[in-house]
């Protein structure tokens, strides 16, 4: 686990909207959060989402490679009904959590963000307002 | 809470641990050899030189936006560590087990040249390069 500070960048209804460089860094502080990093979207960032509680995810595609591992954990977050989505490695410097949230274009999204509006080609802030804005709703 | 990491190999003091993320980095392999599963980014290249781990070998993501993806090699040369990375077309992302036994290094820093490390090699016999060299020291 890496212990960083986590930038707010949107409030909404009890919910937030945070910036990471790493998705190691989620705890238990971030479940009102949808945290916005710059690791890549393999299996085991879903562990680190899960155990922190987080409500929403986007992360970075890491050019997706073998097996598609870079976005392995949109579709274990999506059985547990999460939101997530991740940017294209192209788009924003992985290891960046703020290039990630003011540059990143979103090349993948699980069923759940999609329902929530989470597109493909929509750039990461407009997909984390999305997703704080259905949360809001619930 | 720390990270699981793997004994691999260990020789005249020093080890070759593997784990699936660079986050696992601390005192307990410090001036060893650490094969992971993260990206090469800048984070982790904070991570590598403030844990005092001797040799690093992950991914380079695709490379990415302004080769983000490797950024960590160059600044653990800086320091004079040896770092190299995997292509994340050879190896899964996020696993450090599938870096090191299918992993194929796509980019050396030239600490880790000077030890043998070379493009194309598996990252095995890199992880070996460097845990040879670091020995010797």
């Amino acid at each position: 686990m890496t212990h960083e500070v986590h930038k707010v960048v949107r409030e909404s209804g009890g919910l937030r909207v945070v910036i990471a460089d790493s998705a190691t860094s989620i705890t238990e502080d971030n479940k009102n959060d949808i945290v916005v990093d710059a690791s890549h979207c393999g299996a085991n960032i879903a562990d680190y989402v899960l155990k922190g509680g987080a409500r929403g995810m986007i992360g970075n595609d890491a050019g997706i490679g073998l097996e598609n591992a870079g976005i392995g954990s949109l579709a274990i977050l999506d059985k547990k009904g999460i939101p997530a989505a991740a940017v294209a490695s192209k788009s924003a410097e992985i290891g960046v959590g703020t290039s990630t949230y003011q540059e990143g274009v979103i090349s993948v999204a699980n069923e759940t963000a999609k329902k929530m509006g989470v597109a493909v080609g929509m750039t990461a802030k407009e997909a984390a307002d999305k997703m704080l804005q259905a949360l809001a709703k619930k | 809470m720390a990270e699981e990491i793997t004994i691999m190999k260990q020789a005249g003091g020093r080890k070759i641990v593997v784990a699936d993320s660079a986050a696992g980095m601390d005192e307990r392999s410090k001036g060893d050899v650490f094969v992971d599963g993260s990206h090469c980014g800048r984070n982790v290249g904070d991570m590598t030189l403030h844990s005092g781990v001797g040799a690093m070998i992950g991914n380079d993501a695709g490379m990415g936006k302004n080769d983000a993806g490797v950024v960590a090699l160059k600044m653990c040369d800086e320091k004079g560590i040896p770092a190299a990375a995997v292509a994340a077309m050879s190896a899964k992302i996020g696993s450090g087990k599938s870096t090191y036994e299918q992993g194929k290094i796509s980019v050396v820093n030239e600490t880790a040249k000077k030890m043998g490390v070379t493009v194309g090699m598996s990252a095995k016999e890199a992880a070996d390069k460097m845990l040879q060299a670091l020995v010797k020291k």
